[in-house]
């Protein structure tokens, strides 16, 4: 229980008790000890003295006693007791003979009987000593024999006041204890103050940190005798949150101020304002490493305010949506302004949003992401991702996504662009490129309209003439005329349908298709052009390939350019070498492993090497200038990384240019499920 | 039986030619290629050649240059697409007799193919195929079969008597056959601007709706004024 209370006990109050109570202590050993050997000391010198009146009696009182002189004994005893200041220590002196009869005593009344056996002395021995009472007040008898030669003739009494004695101790006592009680007082003054000394700081200290703990760091620090104009806002680093301090800034080399800082290793001022130790005991250094630690905390808030500050202003302007979504249950945690503009939704639906459901086409990757299933670390760039503002209105948007901690959550940071209307210019740009192909393409594809027309029109014209001529013509020979008729009505149509499906535009949803179906449908445009230019094809299609997510449309785009570019080259080769020279493009398509490769190789004159990594770039061309804008091969490039593939040039095996194009295949899982809510969402728009 | 020779690589449209060409009367010998058309005039020697231009292989202006090269005489009509005058004028400069547009229809085929077959007349009966004469005081050349390097210089010297009469105006009369080649056309064409240049009017009257086309092509036709027949040309005002 006292154990208890000590601890309880202020810091203040445990050394006052402790220095107290040691003092105490040590008082109270010396007053025993003292005491001890006061009391002692002087009963034992009291008692010498005594033996030493006796004696001088005794030897004195040898002559009276042989001669029975009793009076002469009496008056030497009294002599002896009067003598100077014997009369307030001896209490009284007898003299007994042989048999222990009193020859003389100083008594002035009878003398007391008892006193004869009180203290008998032993045979032989030179003294005896004992305390007794005489008259209620207490002494010692000290007992001497009287010897003449070796016989003893009598013994000598003498009586000590022992109140005499204890007057005296009473009086050391009385002085001792005083001296011990200032001693007590002095220490009780000096342990009182020193106990203060040390514990003040430290409340100080306390209530300096209860202030900081609350938030208030403003509280104005006084610790120590000596403030030495500590004025923190004197600091260029508290001034300037850029500028490093190398008390916590030596991550940042050098990066120092002119005049303000060394250009050292570190950011180091020459006369740090700030950092400093005075001389002094521990208090005064614990006081100044306490400051030095406020200060530091105060820079850093100050930073981090700044920082925060930054960013929140950055996160709040910024021209793009911001998300802060929550990795756990993928909801969003914060949104900034823009986003509220963009997606119309308020800030108070937006947080607390489950964030695929904005964008439920690409679900499945964001998911992914926030479950860290990746694979890949760091930021995440999700190109064209479609997404729904309210009211279920379709976007585009590119999206960084970056991981961050969030109020000790995990969280991912997204980022979107909108994209939609760059899209739109992407769509109007390819088809611009589209319908100059289709231009390019019109003599020929006028040609190839003119067959079947004419086979109808001679047809027909052949039945008129017939009819006119009013000849029999066996039904037979009729319906195959027919027949034919019908046949080349189809070629017809099924030329125009292709071209009605090339120069159509994209719808912005894709769908798994057969790599192999643009192919052929940029053959069935292309093909008998070709050959009319003394081009011939070979097709190496290969069967079942896995599918690839994208558009047929666009993906007979890249492979009208690729197939254009591949003719122009023949035909300068063509140009070079004369007619004779054929031309041959190889289509291959292979699959297997998630990934469909598409080569094109033609014979024609190839590409220079140089002009390799450029053939891809805007506005490049290697034709005469007004035979093109230099975009085809870009747009292509464009379209393909869409759908997420590459491509490769090489040389081809017959010396021509070989087009290697990689697309990855579609998984079957999750593109199945997308597939279906594409369906799904296919038909809303189709409703709207 | 006048033998002709049809090239072109649609198997519908030889097969309608044949029918049509059986119906008027033609022994006919198709190919489907310019090769196997070579192989097949070597053999049958036709008189007449119908050739489609745009061919895989070999093309319609190849064959028409190698059977023009085996034997000049021969009437090559040649084929295009619809409209494409420069192939037409591509084979007229290397002595095509016509061309035919795609698709092609039965009184064109016929037109072609009579024109074709005077023409064959006119060079043998070794006629002139450029002449002289005076209609109401004005000077009007006639011109029929086909005007080419050898004609020419009977139109240069027909023209230049012409010029020689009156000098402001000058009747170009072609009959229905007529063809014009390129080197006829080139040599219409310095005629044509001589009479302009010397503030004349130049009147060109029953040219065949393809040659028309060819005047337009060469851009003669701002430079004439054109007549379907001799009877529609306004009177012309009389000489001085």
């Amino acid at each position: 229980m006292s154990m208890f209370s000590f601890q309880a006990m202020s810091l203040k109050n445990k050394i006052f008790f402790s220095t107290l109570a040691v003092i105490m202590i040590i008082s109270v050993i010396i007053a025993l000890l003292a005491r001890w050997i006061l009391i002692s000391g002087l009963s034992s010198e009291l008692e010498l003295r005594g033996v030493a009146v006796a004696r001088s009696i005794s030897e004195r009182a040898g002559g009276h006693l042989l001669d029975k002189d009793y009076p002469a004994l009496l008056s030497l005893l009294f002599e002896e007791t009067r003598l100077r200041e014997r009369q307030h220590m001896i209490n009284y002196v007898f003299v007994t003979d042989r048999e222990n009869a009193v020859l003389a005593h100083t008594f002035t009344r009878p003398f007391p009987d008892r006193l004869r056996h009180v203290n008998p002395i032993p045979a032989r021995a030179e003294k005896s000593v004992r305390l007794l009472r005489i008259n209620s007040s207490p002494a010692y008898d000290i007992g001497v024999p009287v010897r003449e030669g070796i016989y003893r003739i009598g013994s000598v009494h003498v009586g000590l006041n022992k109140t005499h004695i204890d007057s005296l101790v009473a009086k050391l006592r009385f002085m001792f204890l005083g001296f011990i009680s200032a001693v007590i007082v002095i220490i009780f003054g000096i342990s009182h103050r020193l106990a203060q000394y040390i514990t003040s700081p430290v409340t100080k200290l306390i209530a300096i940190s209860d202030e900081l703990s609350k938030g208030n760091f403003d509280v104005p620090i006084h610790l120590g005798p000596q403030q030495g104009g500590w004025d923190m806002s004197d600091c260029p680093a508290f001034q300037d949150a850029n500028v490093p301090c190398w008390h916590f800034d030596d991550q940042v080399p050098g990066r120092a101020q002119d005049g303000e800082m060394h250009h050292g290793p570190l950011g180091k001022c020459r006369e740090c304002t700030f950092y400093r130790r005075r001389s002094g005991d521990e208090v005064i250094q614990l006081a100044d490493s306490y400051i030095n630690m406020v200060w530091s905390i105060r820079l850093y808030r100050r930073r981090l305010q700044e920082s925060e500050g930054k960013y929140r202003s950055l996160f709040n302007s910024g021209p793009d949506p911001i998300f802060v979504v929550d990795c756990s249950d993928y909801t969003i945690l914060d949104a900034n302004p823009r986003s509220e503009e963009l997606y119309n939704y308020s800030k108070k639906d937006l947080v607390g949003l489950f964030f695929p459901d904005l964008c439920p086409d690409s679900a499945r990757e964001f998911m992914d992401m926030f479950d860290e299933k990746t694979g890949q670390d760091g930021c995440i760039y999700f190109p064209k991702i479609l997404q729904y503002k309210r009211g279920r209105k379709p976007f585009y948007v590119n999206i960084h996504a970056c991981p961050i901690s969030y109020r000790g959550r995990r969280a991912v940071i997204l980022a979107a662009t909108d994209i939609t209307e760059m899209m739109e210019k992407d769509a109007q740009l390819i088809q611009a490129s589209k319908m100059k192909t289709l231009g390019e393409m019109s003599a020929g594809i006028a040609h190839e309209l003119n067959q079947p027309l004419n086979a109808i029109k001679m047809s027909s014209e052949y039945l008129v003439m017939i009819a006119e001529s009013g000849r029999r013509v066996e039904e037979e020979k009729l319906l195959d005329l027919f027949g034919d008729i019908s046949v080349q009505v189809d070629r017809a149509t099924e030329i125009i349908n292709n071209l009605r499906a090339f120069g159509r535009k994209a719808t912005l949803r894709r769908e798994q298709i057969d790599i192999n179906a643009p192919i052929r449908g940029v053959l069935s445009i292309l093909g008998k052009q070709f050959m009319l230019q003394d081009i011939d094809f070979r097709l190496e299609l290969g069967e079942s390939l896995p599918l690839v997510v994208a558009h047929d449309n666009r993906l007979q785009q890249v492979f009208f350019n690729i197939l254009t570019n591949a003719r122009d080259a023949i035909r300068e080769r063509q140009s070079k070498s004369g007619t004779e020279f054929s031309g041959m493009i190889r289509i291959r398509t292979t699959g297997g492993a998630g990934q469909v490769t598409v080569s094109i190789s033609d014979n024609g004159s190839g590409i220079p090497l140089h002009v390799r990594d450029k053939i891809f770039e805007p506005f490049f061309t290697t034709k005469e200038s007004g035979q093109g804008m230099g975009l085809g091969l870009a747009i292509c490039m464009g379209i393909i990384r869409d759908y997420k593939g590459s491509v490769e040039i090489g040389d081809s095996s017959a010396g021509g240019t070989e087009f290697k194009i990689y697309f990855p295949g579609a998984e079957s899982g999750p593109g199945r499920t997308v597939d279906d809510k594409g369906q799904q969402h296919g038909k809303d728009s189709g409703n709207r | 039986m006048e033998k002709i020779l049809v090239i072109d690589d649609e198997q519908p449209t030889l097969k309608m030619f044949s029918l049509f060409l059986d119906a008027f009367g033609y022994d006919v010998v198709t190919a489907e290629s310019g090769e196997q058309g070579l192989d097949a005039f070597r053999t049958h020697r036709p008189g007449i050649v119908l050739t489609d231009i745009k061919m895989p292989g070999m093309d319609g202006i190849e064959v028409l240059r190698r059977i023009k090269a085996m034997d000049p005489g021969t009437e090559v009509i040649v084929i295009t697409g619809h409209g494409d005058m420069e192939l037409a004028m591509k084979a007229l400069h290397l002595d095509a007799a016509d061309f035919i547009n795609k698709p092609l229809g039965r009184k064109a085929l016929e037109d072609g193919l009579r024109r074709a077959k005077e023409r064959m007349e006119v060079s043998r009966s070794s006629r002139r195929s450029v002449v002289l004469r005076k209609v109401k005081e004005v000077p009007v050349v006639r011109i029929k079969g086909n005007l080419n390097t050898h004609s020419e210089p009977y139109l240069r010297d027909a023209c230049a008597a012409a010029a020689g009469e009156r000098e402001d105006v000058l009747v170009l009369d072609f009959e229905d056959n007529a063809s014009i080649n390129g080197a006829g056309i080139a040599a219409l064409t310095g005629i044509v601007t001589d009479v302009r240049d010397r503030g004349g009017k130049v009147y060109v009257v029953g040219l065949s709706e393809n040659f028309k086309k060819v005047f337009d092509t060469v851009e003669l036709s701002p430079m004439v004024e054109m007549y379907p027949t001799m009877a529609e040309v306004p009177d012309l005002p009389g000489g001085s």
